[in-house]
């Protein structure tokens, strides 16, 4: 039992280097009066030309393109990102997914794998069955497919990699933390398969062997975890919230290093502010001489 | 309540782990997330305290005012609690939305609080039958993380310790009572709060129980306990709560484990409650800076 | 709280006469001697008259007697949720307890107040688990219990009632669901307290006095529904849930009794028809 009084936990303003962002602005701040410039996501024309923030965030600029990247936003979609959704609805041949953009995305009949990956067209019959395949609260990994007019995401599933999420867990971060990777999937040597969505989804499983990796999510392993793959599995969960807590980019490495720094510690003191603070500072300084 | 949605296969994962005795978050059944808590942020009221245990966050107010005594309890000052869920925490409190569990809240507050033994009313009576100190009691739920009884119980229970009644004193004149209330901020009467009681929520999943549940947990718990447990061991206001039945052991045992969580949880916010007041002026207040 | 504009209710200020009467005696001497008013052992229940089906237009209903604790209790339904919300398979469960004005001591008013609800949601939760919710989807059954008089264990007696009425209107269940209530005093456990009997946190300022009522499922020996008021021991709170669980246990062919009684009058009285 842990019961402390606020203020006795209060100085955690001592990272040490808060680097000075230089190209901060706010709604209504000036970028620029020169009208050579396009307008990009996150700005727009005043009446006399002058191009002005309508988030607050930070200026990007690529050629004569300016956008102002928000730091807390809602997931924008970008096609071939992996995401982690939930099925909210079932609807005539598609899948409401929940996936933290802006709308609810949906997932066609047409864009899953069958169950045995058998190719061809979809008839009245798997209609039927959608909601054996995939039911309210369930969770999937997949890929944007496209952007809609509206912009609304569409999912697909056609890879064995993605498909429905067997036991593990999810925690649920902001987008911006997410860094772009060639791989969101990764098979960390501690015994867990941890998926990092572009949507800030973030799903924790152990990784399961060969051969039952290979069948899209249609036959889930239901049986109990072991107790020490469920252990790694919460220590990496607490380490992905402690990263994102701090607004700390989360990648393989990260997540690899704040882990391998959280080993000295119980999984459940991770939660703990001083420990975690503590975790991460040696985290970032093993970040910063390895140069990742 | 904030509602979560789940795979059956999240659910499955969280029920082994509760049998496993490793939840989700590496905790063991009986482990309480850390709490963090102010008292006395809120300087319109008699007494308050702010809450927070992981994503909830709770703050209670009290008010005390003069009042008639009812005529049943005519040496006995009064107690009562309101329950706000404010739209800030979920849209789905907007409205009427949030009412139903505000009430559940009040209710077993109520409930926990009603008995002479563990919280005293007759210390809150100025002149029997004619005036008493009536304590309205203000819980505002900011935020909802799960586990909102129990949280809720420790900000009522700090914020009712950090309250400071302003003393009277009845002098009477040729039959007319005159009632002088002191204004000095130091010549106030506290709220004994001694023995009453927090309350633990033991939650049942699969085939075990836990305390302090997150939301996730929630969303796998069919029946739950809640019972107020004071200081000294006893037990104020038991409730089962949801769609599920529980066997008569696996009762015995949730509620033993409630017992041990209660004195537990008592004393280590009594603890953090006197630490605050050693720190006294020299604490910097934190507020909602955070 | 609101008011009631289309009622005229009594005099705001007015209060029960009753309350200057001091009740002490009984209470005392329960609490003193362990001697009960009614004459009744600790763990001996009041005589119970139960009877399923006496509400003609409901789809079920019952009517429980435990000397002068009167309760009915009439079930309609399933019928279409009027309320739509998400998709679910689950059917619903509504309950309204509620106490007729003139059902206690102290007159109640006509809306319900925070006690009734209170009642209302220990109802439903004690219910949920012993109906085949699963069995009508979409649909929705509503429990309306009021009690008629009230002296003493109105819960225990609304939940014994309810259930025969629920298995009445033939809604499928997994089992009935008998109630029971008990009074705690620091040393005693008293099965089915009467009014006077009960505990009232006004009166009693000793800690270590309360009371609790369970609700459980016989043939499946499982706990719907417990609740307790007041501060008591753990080990007499235990020893007190024991205690129902035992009465419910014995109860048990009452309520079945009084179910099967309801059926065989419609197969007889169809008979002659």
């Amino acid at each position: 039992m842990d019961i402390r009084v606020s203020a006795a936990a209060k100085d955690r303003d001592t990272r040490s280097h808060v680097e000075e962002i230089e190209n901060l602005v706010t709604p209504g701040d000036i970028i620029t009066s020169d009208s050579g410039f396009m307008r990009g996501h996150g700005t727009y024309n005043s009446e006399d030309d002058r191009l002005l923030a309508s988030v607050a965030g930070v200026v990007e600029r690529v050629n004569k393109l300016i956008c102002v990247k928000p730091l807390k936003t809602r997931y924008n979609g970008e096609i071939g990102d992996v995401v982690i959704g939930r099925i909210i609805e079932v609807q005539q041949r598609r899948w409401k997914v929940e996936t933290h953009a802006k709308l609810d995305s949906s997932l066609l009949l047409s864009s899953v794998n069958l169950p045995g990956g058998e190719l061809r067209r979809r008839s009245e019959e798997d209609e039927k069955m959608m909601r054996e395949y995939l039911k309210e609260g369930d969770l999937i990994s997949a890929e944007v497919q496209s952007v809609f007019a509206d912009g609304s995401l569409s999912l697909h599933t056609r890879s064995l990699k993605y498909g429905k999420l067997g036991q593990g867990t999810l925690v649920q971060v902001s987008p911006s933390l997410i860094k772009r990777r060639k791989t969101h999937f990764h098979h960390l040597p501690c015994g867990a398969t941890i998926i990092l969505g572009n949507n800030g989804y973030v799903w924790i499983c152990p990784t399961e062997t060969e051969e039952m990796d290979q069948t899209g999510g249609y036959e889930l392993n239901l049986k109990p975890v072991q107790r020490s793959d469920r252990e790694v599995v919460a220590r990496l969960r607490n380490c992905v919230q402690l990263l994102a807590a701090q607004k700390m980019q989360l990648y393989d490495t990260s997540v690899l290093y704040t882990y391998e720094a959280s080993l000295n510690f119980k999984i459940k003191d991770i939660l703990k502010p001083e420990i975690g603070l503590e975790i991460l500072e040696q985290t970032q300084h093993r970040l910063e001489i390895e140069g990742t | 309540m904030a509602e979560v949605d789940l795979s059956d296969a999240e659910k499955i994962f969280i029920k082994h782990g509760v049998q496993d005795n490793c939840r989700e978050d590496g905790r063991g059944c009986e482990d309480y997330r850390h709490i963090e808590l102010e008292t006395g942020l809120l300087s319109n009221t008699t007494g308050s305290a702010r809450v927070r245990l992981a994503n909830t966050d709770i703050l209670a107010g009290v008010k005390a005012e003069l009042g008639t005594p009812s005529p049943d309890k005519p040496n006995k000052g009064r107690l009562e609690f309101f329950v706000d869920c404010s739209a800030n925490a979920t849209p789905v409190f907007e409205g009427r939305g949030g009412e139903e569990l505000a009430a559940e809240i009040g209710n077993i507050l109520t409930r926990t609080y009603d008995c002479p033994s563990c919280f005293d009313l007759e210390a809150l009576c100025i002149i029997p039958e004619e005036q008493c100190w009536i304590l309205y009691v203000d819980v505002l739920l900011l935020e909802c993380g799960g586990n909102l009884f129990d949280v809720a119980s420790i900000a009522v229970k700090a914020a009712l310790y950090n309250t400071k009644i302003p003393k009277v004193t009845v002098s009477r004149d040729e039959g007319l009572v005159e009632l002088e209330i002191s204004d000095d901020p130091y010549d106030v009467q506290r709220v004994e709060v001694q023995s009453a009681p927090c309350i633990v929520t033991v939650c049942k999943i699969g085939h075990s129980h836990v305390v302090d549940a997150s939301l996730k947990e929630e969303a796998c718990c069919l029946a739950r306990l809640t019972m107020g447990v004071t200081e000294r061991r006893t037990v104020t206001g038991v409730r089962k709560e949801g769609s599920g039945s529980l066997d008569p052991a696996s009762l015995e045992d949730m509620m033993q484990t409630g017992k041990r969580v209660g004195e537990l949880l008592n004393k280590s916010l009594m603890d953090s409650l006197l630490e605050e007041e050693r720190q006294g002026s020299k604490k910097k207040p934190v507020g909602f800076l955070k | 709280m609101p008011t009631d504009s289309r009622r005229i209710n009594g005099p705001e200020d007015s209060f029960d006469p009753s309350v200057l009467l001091v009740d002490k005696k009984t209470r005392e001497k329960i609490l003193r001697d362990g001697k009960r008013k009614d004459g009744r052992k600790p763990e001996q229940v009041r005589p119970i008259f139960l009877k399923a089906g006496i509400i003609s237009q409901a789809r079920g209903s019952a009517y429980i007697e435990q000397n002068e604790t009167k309760v009915m209790c009439a079930v309609y339904g399933p019928r279409e949720v009027t309320k739509k919300e998400e998709f679910s398979m689950k059917g619903q469960l509504t309950c309204e307890f509620k106490f007729a004005t003139f059902s206690c001591r102290v007159r109640r008013q006509y809306q319900q107040d925070n006690e009734e609800r209170d009642y209302s949601c220990q109802l439903q939760d004690a219910l949920e688990p012993a109906v085949r919710m699963d069995k009508f989807p979409k649909a929705q059954v509503n429990v309306y219990v009021t009690v008629l008089q009230n002296d003493g264990s109105p819960l225990a007696a609304s939940l014994t009632c309810a259930s025969v009425a629920l298995a009445n209107a033939g809604i499928e269940m997994y089992d009935l669901v008998v109630g029971c209530s008990a009074r705690i005093t620091p040393s005693e456990v008293f099965i089915d307290p009467t009014e006077s009997e009960d505990y009232k946190a006004e009166n009693d300022n000793e800690a270590g006095n309360g009371s609790v009522t369970l609700g459980l499922m016989p043939s499946l020996n499982q706990v719907s529904a417990i609740t307790s008021k007041g501060e008591v021991e753990f080990e007499l709170l235990n020893k007190g849930t024991k205690q129902c669980v035992d009465v419910c246990q014995k109860l048990y062919p009452v309520l079945q009794q009084a179910v099967a009684k309801a059926v065989e009058d419609r197969l007889s009285s169809d008979h002659v028809t």
